[in-house]
């Protein structure tokens, strides 16, 4: 029952302070709106394009057409005679060509067998403007074809290698900031203004006073991280210049997974900074402890987002295991008993700081001393 | 003579003298004795005083009577439980207000007499016809729904009594519980502790007023540097002026140290 009252008057804090449910959200809906002008001023169309295209087999009535297309939208295009595909490929890959048609023989006399085949980067926006006015043309003459696109470097493929290597990273400072924006006031900010005495003077037991605290302020980082989360996820692909629609790329069980690591994640980072908290004489001094910790975290989680594989140890070390966690969860290659690994290890540190958190709340050195 | 209700058996306190306090006091001692072997007791239905200066003790040997700080040595009892090694028993019997405990400001003190009723485990129909009694007595049902920090100081006073008696506490501790009132207000306080006496309950302040011990205290502590230097009943250490047994007594100590 002091359990369910200490959580309740920490909820009813939060839900009745507009202020502090603004700040909590705000990061996710500046984040998406920030990201997503951003992608659309990087990912602008230009006016136009040169288009220089390889061409492969005959078919001058489909090339006119497209040329026709590409002369509405004041683009010019330059007809190439393919000599090794090979090279070509890597001239597209590397943005000096911008896509390589191949016509299948008497492609315009017989239409039943009729083939075309694109390579184009999706990356460089003139190859994907190109094919964009290639399949339309095509599409619209009417006649049988099939169409063999060859992008080469799967947009999803991308996605996934930008999102594995950032969203880690991201996730962990949003989760850390957020973390530290209710916790610092909340538990430095009641022992600093003598709140937290009063309370102390009450029967209650030491750890229930320290699970009052963790738990709703662990409930309220959720929040802020899952809205900096969902912020970075869906304005992400906006800012790479890719679809939204990338994301279903990740099955259901990926996004379950990444909810379980933020619901072990959270609690975790809330406890760590609640004791830094606990420990500190003022917010002031607990907010340098914590910036100090911020830094800490952060270089950890940008370090290993860019370091070759790590050993399994790294399920052991929290944050570590959060970051690697994630790459791995994205890459697709996060066995199962990592990720229960990881959350129990996170749990496990979480119940190990609630504990130094009643036994600095049982301490008068830490709780009174000057 | 009545039920013992509360026994302190050579209660000890230091405290660390930090670099900078020992440069500011010329002194090499690393450690300050804040109470030194205090011992008293304090009966059912009796208000009990620790009277001395500013700096003699009395915040800590109540402090440590509420259990907030422990003693290095020596211990005391409250209704048979040890601040030493059942604190969580003494908070229940105890009620404490002291200007060093606060009340969050943004919460109003409807909420908060809910809140520390539920922290003592009162159940709620008790916790409302006390909350009623006491809001009315004190005037506070007006304000009942103004955030703490809106508070006048007096009102902030009187919410902060009235809070620390939320679970009807047999022993009531208040540290200066006159400080920083208007008269009007400091009179309400008073008449209430002498209703608590009235109703039974035993009631432990400290204070420097003299005339709030002559008007309300039944037995009387003057402690100086951390020892009790007199305990009794009031008209014996008062002989008929408590500011001038005081004084002399005081005087008799220093000089003898000096």
């Amino acid at each position: 029952m002091k359990l369910l009252a200490l959580i309740k008057k920490e909820f009813h804090r939060f839900f009745h302070d507009p202020r502090l449910i603004i700040t909590m959200l705000l990061p996710g809906i500046v984040i998406f709106l920030l990201y997503t002008v951003m992608g659309e001023a990087i990912h602008a169309e230009p006016s136009t394009y040169d288009y220089k295209v390889y061409v492969q087999g005959e078919a001058p009535a489909v090339t006119s057409l497209i040329e026709a297309v590409v002369k509405e939208s004041k683009n010019t295009v330059e007809w190439l005679p393919l000599e090794d595909m090979d090279t070509a490929k890597k001239q597209v890959e590397e943005g000096e060509k911008t896509a390589i048609l191949t016509f299948t023989e008497n492609f315009e006399e017989l239409p039943e067998n009729s083939a075309v085949s694109i390579v184009y980067d999706p990356m460089d926006e003139a190859g994907s403007e190109f094919y964009a006015a290639t399949v339309a043309v095509l599409e619209r003459i009417g006649m049988k074809f099939s169409i063999h696109s060859e992008p080469l470097a799967s947009e999803e493929h991308i996605g996934r290698e930008i999102m594995q290597q950032i969203l880690p990273f991201i996730i962990v400072c949003f989760v850390f900031s957020a973390c530290m924006s209710v916790t610092l006031e909340s538990v430095a900010g009641e022992k600093e203004r003598g709140t937290l005495s009063t309370i102390l003077v009450t029967s209650a037991k030491r750890s229930h006073i320290a699970l009052g605290k963790i738990i709703p302020l662990a409930c309220f980082s959720m929040l802020g991280a899952l809205s900096s989360f969902l912020g970075v996820v869906l304005s992400m692909p906006k800012l790479m210049g890719l679809s939204v629609g990338m994301l279903g790329g990740y099955g259901f069980g990926t996004y379950v997974l990444l909810f379980l690591l933020i619901i072990s994640f959270v609690p975790l980072i809330v406890a760590l900074i609640s004791t830094i908290s606990t420990a500190a004489r003022s917010v002031k001094e607990a907010s340098a402890y914590t910036s100090v910790l911020m830094i800490f975290v952060m270089v950890l989680s940008l370090v290993t987002a860019f370091l070759p594989a790590i050993g399994n140890w790294a399920v052991a070390i929290p944050v570590l295991n959060a970051v690697v966690f994630m790459q791995q969860l994205l890459a697709g290659a996060l066995p199962v008993w990592q990720a229960l690994v990881s959350v129990g290890a996170n749990l496990l540190y979480t119940a190990a700081l609630v504990l130094a958190m009643t036994k600095m709340l049982s301490s008068e050195k830490i709780m009174f001393g000057k | 003579m009545s039920e013992e209700i509360v026994r302190a058996e050579g209660l000890k306190k230091t405290f660390l003298l930090s670099k900078k306090q020992q440069k500011i006091e010329k002194t090499g001692e690393t450690r300050r004795i804040a109470v030194n072997g205090l011992s008293f007791s304090a009966y059912r239905g009796e208000i009990y005083g620790l009277l001395g200066p500013n700096g003699a003790g009395k915040t800590t040997t109540l402090r440590m009577l509420s259990t907030l700080i422990r003693p290095d040595a020596g211990d005391a009892f409250i209704c048979g439980h040890s601040v030493v090694k059942e604190p969580a028993k003494v908070r229940d019997e105890i009620g404490f207000m002291t200007s060093e405990l606060k009340l969050e400001g943004f919460f109003t003190p409807d909420y908060l007499f809910d809140f520390f009723g539920a922290m003592h485990g009162v159940d709620k129909n008790t916790l409302q016809q006390r909350k009623r009694d006491l809001f009315s007595k004190f005037g506070i049902d007006k304000f009942a729904e103004v955030q703490v920090k809106n508070l006048s100081t007096g009102m902030l006073q009187k919410v902060s009594l009235v809070i620390s008696i939320v679970h009807d506490p047999t022993v009531v501790i208040f540290d200066e519980p006159t400080n920083g009132l208007d008269v009007l207000t400091a009179k309400v306080v008073t008449d209430f502790l002498a209703e608590l006496k009235a109703m039974g309950k035993s009631i432990l302040l400290s204070t420097h007023i003299f005339s709030l011990v002559e008007k309300l205290c039944d037995r009387v502590g003057i402690i100086f540097d951390g020892k009790m230097a007199a305990e009794g009943p009031l008209e014996e250490i008062a002989k008929g002026d408590l500011e001038k047994s005081f004084f002399d007594l005081y005087y008799s100590i220093k000089g003898e140290m000096v």
